[in-house]
Parts: C-alpha cells; structure tokens; sequence
C-alpha cells in the first residue's frame, strides 16, 4: 500500500502581494526570498510528502493574482483537489476580498458540491507587525463560511506553513475515504500508479 | 472482450441528441436523449454507433463548457491491449457564446484522482459510468448501432439546428432522428465521405443518397504522408492511415508515442480540462485549416535548410558618431538599425540610443530640436505627475480605481529587479522613480491603468535612462507597442499565441502536432514570454540586449515571435523524449527562466527567418504576421492563378482567416 502515490492538486488564491508565491516556495524549498517577483502566468510546483502512512504527490499551483488576468488563470482551476484561500494580516482589502475568491474558484473550478469542498484559509505575513486583521476576525470569517481551517502563517519564519500544507491533505484524503466508503470501484483511483509527472519534476 | 475483435474510433461527436417525445413509443415526454455519436471500424467493417451519455438532463444547460472526452483503443499486433484516453478534436475553437449543453463529469465529484475509469473500448452496452447505473436501462434503449453498408440515405434537416434523418435498408429499422444542437452534422458527414459515396440525390437538396464503402480515398491519404515529419511514427502511420487523417495527426501521433512507450495513463481529465477552457479563453486556433474539412489540401511548406548567421560587436560609441550629422540628426538610419540588430549597442550609447528606437526622438531630428521637445514633455510629464500627486486622502477614498492602482504598483514595486543594484535594498531612489512613472502612466492612459507585468517592462528603460521623464515617455512608447497585452480582453496576448502557434506549425509540425496532442497547441505555457517580451526569462543584461534588437524592427514584424520559436526549437527534442504532458511543459518553459543563451536565440532566431523568408508559396497568414505581404501583382501580369486572393492586400483579412491556400496538414 505504501509504494502507491495520490496526486493532489491544491491552488493558492488570494490577492496580489499576500505572499502566495513565497508560501509555495517556502512550503516546497523551504526557502524565503524577499526579493521575490511577483507571479506572471501560472506556476506550480511538486512536492512529495507521506501523510497518516499515505503516499502523496501535492501539486502546488500558483496564480497571478490580478483581477485582468482572471480568463487566463481560472482555467488552471480545474480538477483541483483542495483550495487555500490566502491573505495578508497587514491588509484588510486582502481579508476582504477572501469571499470573492471562494466564489471565483467554485465558480471556475466547477466544483459539485461547494459545501463539502476542502478550503483552507491561511493569514499569511503574521512576522509583521502593524496587524489590520485579527486572529478572532479570521477565525470568525472561517466558522462562517463553511467552517473552514484557519492557519496563520508566515512564510518568512516558516511559521505553519508545512502544518497547513498537512492539514490540506488530510483534508482532501478524509473525503475521498468517505467518497471510497460510498463507491467501491473509486479506490482504483485512489491507489493507481503515479503519474509520469511525479518523476520528472522535482 | 475486446480481445479477439479490432475496434477503432474513426470519428466521435458528444452533445448528439434524440428527441425521445417525438420518436415512437417515447415516453420521456420533455427530456432529450444526449449521447455520443461514433464512426468505428471494427473489425474490418465500418460501423456507426450511437450511445446515450449518463446524464442528459436539460437542466444543464448552463455553461459553455466543452467536455468532449473520449476512448480511444488500439491493437497492437501481438493482441497486447493498449488502452489511451484521448480528447476528441474540436474543429471549433471559437468561444461558445450561445447556450450549450454540459455534460456531468464522469469524475463523479472526484477531482484529479479520477483518470477516466471506465474505457470502455469495447463499446459495451451498458456505460459504466458511476452514477449513472439508475438510468442505464432506460437510456441505453436508445442506443443504436448499424454498419455503413446498411446505410441508404440521409435526409439533412434545419430547425434552428441540424438533423439527420438516417434511414437504412429495408431489413433494418431505421434509428431515431440524430439533433445536432452542438453542431458537428457537417463533420460527421464529411467522416461518413470517408467510407462512403455520398451523392445529393436529384432534385433533392436534402436529400444524400450513400452507396458501397469505399476505401481508395484513404490510401491517397496514406500516400501523402510526410516521412520527415512522422519519421518516429511513420510505420505506424502507415497501418493506420483512417485513424490517422480522421483523428487528425496529434492525437494519434500521441497515442502511437504512448503505445511505444508502454505507458498508461498519460492523461487526466484535469489538464485536458483546463485545455479545453483556455481553448475558450483563446479563440481562433482554427486559423490555417482550411474550410472544408473533407477536403484537405495537404502541402507541405518545403523549408530550406536553416542558413548560418553571424552575430557582430555591438555598435560602438565611435560608430553611433559615424551616423549623426554635424546638427545631430540621425544618418544612414537603415544601416546603423542593421548593425544594431546585429549585434546590439554598447552600454554607453544606450541611454542615447534607446529614444531614438523607442521612438521618442524622431531620428531626422536636429540637437537643437530635440531640447525643444524635451522641454515639453518635461513640462507635460509633471503636469502628469501633479495630478495624482494632488489627490487628497480623501479624494482618493473616494476613487476605487487609483486606490486599487496605487497599491497594486506599492506591491509591484517592492518586488520587481530587487537584486539590481538600482533598485535594491530599502528606501533606493530607484524604487520611487518606478513608482511615480507607473503612477503617471496611470494619469496618461487611466483606461488602461496599473497592470502587472508593467513593471517588469519599466524596470530596464529607466535603468537605462536614469532620469524620469525621459524613462517615462521611453517607457510610453515601448506601451505603444505592447498596450494590447494589458487590455481588458488581453487580445494581444491572444492574438499573438494564434499566430506563434502559426508560426510553429509551419516551422516544426511533427513538434506541433506533439503540443496539440498534449492539449498544449495553444501554447500557453509561452504566457510569460510574450507578455512582458523575456523579461523574466533572461538576465537583465541580456534583456537590455534582446529590446534593442528587437526595437530595430529587422528583420521583420514581431520577430519575437520567431524567438519563442528559436527556443522551442531548442526544448523540443527534451519534451518530446521526456514524453512531457501539459503540466511538465508548462513547467519545463517555466523554469528555462534564466538558462538561456541569448545571442544563441538571436542568432537561431534570425536563421529561422531567413529560412522562412526563402520558402516558396508562402502561406498568406505566416507572410502577414511577419510582415511580408506580398506586393500586388503588376497590372499587365494580372491572370488569374491558384491562390491569387492571397496575394491581393485588399483580401489579406479573408485568405488570413480561410487559410488560403498552401493550407496545412491538420
């Protein structure tokens, strides 16, 4: 059981300038580059990590975050498996706007059932410290939405960062168990062989 | 089940309904049958096939998705069976705007995890869908199959939609009216020509009597496949010569790939999804295919070999003198624009330079001239500037559109060309030059506004220029050039993937054929490139480089263009060994950020031209992106010719859409 691998697709959606990027790349290299640039196009990258003895590719997408591109990103938003919603606790526009983002990625991702999708919401940037969003704010937001997991991260520290991640998978893997339960002939998919992609990127 | 019987998949149409209230015996008073429409061969015998898809519920009709999966089987000799899901060519590309129907997903809720279960290669009655198995009994009553042989006559009907009568010899019933509200009957009737004669009956328009299989069309087909360009695939090719010309050559050489390969499961329904969609999202794929798909004029564009190119110094302080007169105007401008595209300039003219390319000097201008128009749009730039300066906190509360342009570009700022020297560390006067520029450029084009990727192309000019006012109108002119990129509807950006791909299916159309397969034929994974010119893509010394030789204009129109082609022609052959699908392209382009050589690129890239410019009959829709219209012909040599539309400027619009001939394979 173990030598079989789940790819899980996950896309980080937020603002421009939350910091999705440098939560990818911290997440992935574990590295922080304030210099960074800001995302043009779609990115992704790989990472392999073993959750609750489960074998899992994580496809991490990454996104321009500007509202001109949407034609050109929304596409890259299928077949997602979880979704991390992201803003900045030192920009209440970003905390704002965390409704349209669900909204845009259920709309786009065509997602069956919305209530049972697995987001994640991370408040990125929590090293900072002139704060415009509130933990309770958050947390509230979340519990309101569709009680959804509510991380503060930083990606400069490394604070959460791998425990969201974590947490993401075991979310998607806790739904497919039960979608397993449901449908017996799914749990070929849940074991099938690792895609190619899975080899060649690292 | 399918072991001792060869199956393939000659043509396949979703979104082909019956309408169950008006056949006999329906039942389903208001709901329409939708399901798939299939030409086989099977065993040796051409069959059409007819299978009700899971879920027709009209209630779908919502979005204009275009889900049009399908199964794909092949054979190997040795009875080895190879299974392969396979997206059915969309001859449409152009976005849906009217309403259509959507098909559920067979993924059952399921995400990415759900490689296409059930391949249902044999055709088996009951679908295997998940979910579906409370209404397979009911819908799979009407699923029909007949051979082509049995095939008599078709009526083709109108009533807002196609629909086809199909009627069939006398010992068999005739199947249920087939609605095509998707459209398609065209297609399917051009893949039935393929195996049948198809004749309008006399007196009858619509009325198409079908005779005996006939299977010669196809062997012509065979005899016109390019060896060179499927030398990998060729034998196979050449078994499968239907599948081949009706699959169109991508998917199939993709398969055939896969089958060598051994591999399994290459695709998955989420990367052929976020394919189809930005297929939506850039229209206008079908550019070069000819009008009439059943009649396919197969010319291959006879490319030379790539002729060697030299590249030179760059144009020297002592040079740049040699072209300026004793008042200042620019001399001998075609020659020095020439050793500037060959070889660039040095650092030290740049700043001079570049508003001479850029075009905020006029190059005929005097010394004495150009202070004057300094003067001016010194003046008009801080007119400019004042005015966003001036605006009140309050004023700007209540101003949504210069809030959100103003933090977009605080943020943009903070993360553009960090490690260069002008713009790193905190507080670096460089950084609120970058902001106030972008700011003003806001006052002067306030449609337009703040859009990423801007910052990127302002960066390098005002490194170049140290000085604001003249980096803002040289940046204004370079926004001239790329203002489409950044509109609302990003048309540049699609307009100049339409023609890349163009481009690249003349240049390399084995390689082309393996994107499209790939369900990246669009090349989107060239986003990056194309908006913001290299950019990201190359050191900033070597962009500085690459936008003086491209400002020059030589030596053609959007020579970009052949640039991604230089590159992609260097990453061929590791995506194509490596097999990579849609999202290890992407990310294989993605990270090539940096890694590139750039007078390598220039040099290929100009090889590339010369060749293209070399090449006979040049299609009118390459000759036009690259700004090689063909002259009018002279009046007394004006008799009518093969392709004489194209030459003509008046109707470069038209032959650039219908693909005048030399068409392509597709």
């Amino acid at each position: 059981m173990t030598t079989k691998t789940s790819l899980l697709k996950v896309i980080l959606l937020g603002d421009g300038g939350v910091g999705k990027s440098s939560i990818m790349n911290r997440y992935v290299t574990n590295k922080f580059d304030a210099h960074l640039f800001h995302t043009i196009g779609v990115e992704f990258l790989n990472k392999e990590l073993e959750v609750d003895s489960h074998q899992v590719t994580l496809q991490i997408w990454d996104t321009a975050g500007q509202e001109r591109f949407r034609s050109l990103r929304t596409p890259f938003y299928r077949g997602s498996d979880c979704c991390l919603l992201t803003f900045s606790v030192d920009d209440s526009q970003s905390f704002l706007n965390l409704g349209n983002w669900k909204k845009e990625f259920i709309y786009y991702a065509d997602v069956k059932e919305p209530e049972k999708f697995p987001f994640v919401v991370l408040g990125n940037k929590v090293d900072v410290t002139e704060r415009q969003v509130s933990t309770e704010e958050a947390q509230q937001w979340c519990q309101e939405n569709g009680n959804f997991p509510y991380y503060e991260t930083s990606a400069k520290d490394a604070t959460n960062v791998a425990i969201a991640f974590d947490e993401a998978v075991r979310r998607v893997l806790a739904l497919e168990e039960r979608t397993d339960h449901l449908i017996p002939t799914d749990t070929v998919k849940l074991h099938r062989k690792p895609r190619s992609a899975t080899s060649c990127c690292s | 089940m399918a072991a001792d019987s060869v199956l393939k998949v000659l043509f396949e149409l979703e979104g082909v309904f019956i309408h169950p209230s008006s056949e006999e015996g329906g039942s389903e008073q208001d709901s329409l049958i939708s399901g798939c429409l299939r030409i086989v061969d099977k065993d040796a015998d051409v069959l059409v096939e007819y299978r009700p898809l899971e879920d027709s519920d009209p209630s779908n009709m919502l979005c204009a998705g275009k889900d049009s999966s399908s199964v794909m089987e092949w054979d190997q000799c040795s009875g080895e069976k190879l299974l392969e899901t396979q997206q059915s060519y969309e001859t449409e590309w152009d976005m849906i705007n009217a309403v259509s129907f959507k098909r559920r997903s067979v993924t059952n809720g399921e995400g990415s995890l759900n490689p296409a279960p059930c391949l249902p290669g044999s055709l088996n009655p009951a679908p295997c869908l998940p979910g579906s198995l409370n209404h397979s009994s009911e819908r799979s009553r009407w699923a029909f199959s007949f051979s082509l042989s049995d095939l008599r006559c078709i009526r083709v009907k109108e009533q807002g939609w196609s629909f086809l009568l199909l009627q069939l010899s006398e010992s068999c019933r005739s199947p249920p009216a087939l609605h095509f509200h998707q459209g398609g009957s065209r297609d399917f009737l051009d893949s039935l020509r393929r195996f049948a004669v198809i004749s309008q009956a006399a007196g009858e328009e619509v009325c198409l009597m079908v005779s005996s299989p006939n299977r010669a069309l196809s062997q012509s087909f065979e005899n016109l496949l390019d060896e060179n360009n499927f030398g990998l695939v060729n034998q196979k090719f050449r078994n499968d010569p239907y599948v081949t010309t009706l699959g169109g050559f991508s998917k199939v050489t993709n398969y055939i790939f896969d089958a060598f390969r051994g591999t399994e499961e290459q695709h998955q329904r989420p990367p052929e999804e976020v394919a189809d969609l930005l297929g939506e999202v850039i229209p206008g794929l079908e550019i070069n295919q000819q009008e009439e798909p059943g009649f396919e004029v197969i010319t291959r564009m006879d490319l030379g070999v790539r002729p060697p190119v030299s590249r030179r110094d760059p144009v020297s302080s002592e040079e740049w003198s040699r072209h300026q007169d004793a008042e200042g105007r620019m001399i001998n401008v075609p020659l020095l624009k020439q050793i500037i595209f060959k070889g660039g300039l040095c650092h030290a003219k740049r700043k001079e330079a570049w508003k001479f390319l850029l075009g905020f000097f006029p190059w005929e201008s005097t010394v004495e001239e150009r202070k004057v128009l300094h003067r001016d749009k010194t003046d008009e730039y801080f007119r400019m500037k004042l005015q966003w300066k001036s605006v009140s906190e309050q004023q700007e509360r209540r101003n949504s559109k210069l809030r959100d342009c103003r933090s977009l570009i605080e943020k943009d700022v903070n993360r553009t060309d960090r490690t260069n020297r002008f713009y790193e560390g905190l507080d670096n006067p460089g950084l609120v030059l970058l902001h106030d520029i972008l700011m003003t450029y806001c006052m002067y084009d306030f449609d337009l506004g703040y859009v990423q990727g801007m910052s990127d192309l302002l960066s390098p000019v005002l490194y170049v220029m140290e000085s604001e006012v003249d980096a803002f109108w040289c940046f204004v002119s370079f926004m001239d050039q790329m203002h489409q990129n950044f509109e609302e509807q990003m048309q540049g950006m699609k307009t100049q993937l339409i023609q890349l791909s163009t481009l690249l299916r003349l240049l390399d159309l084995s390689f082309w054929n393996y994107l499209e397969a790939q369900d990246s034929g669009y090349l989107y994974f060239c986003f990056r490139w194309l908006l913001i010119r290299f950019k990201r893509e190359l050191s900033f010394q070597d962009v500085l480089r690459l936008w003086e030789v491209m400002w020059t204009g030589l030596p053609c129109q959007n020579f970009h263009l052949l640039l991604c082609c230089a590159i992609l022609d260097s990453e061929k052959q590791k995506i194509m060994e490596e097999n990579y699908g849609f999202n290890e392209i992407l990310k294989h382009i993605n990270e090539l950020s940096m890694k590139l050589e750039i007078e390598e690129i220039l040099q290929k890239a100009e090889g590339i031209g010369l060749q293209i410019k070399s090449c006979k009959d040049l299609p009118a829709s390459i000759s036009s992106i690259l700004g090689w219209d063909p002259p009018a012909p002279p009046p007394a040599l004006r008799t009518p010719q093969r392709g004489a539309a194209c030459s003509s400027p008046l109707s470069r619009d038209s032959s650039a859409q219908n693909g005048c001939s030399p068409a392509f394979i597709s």
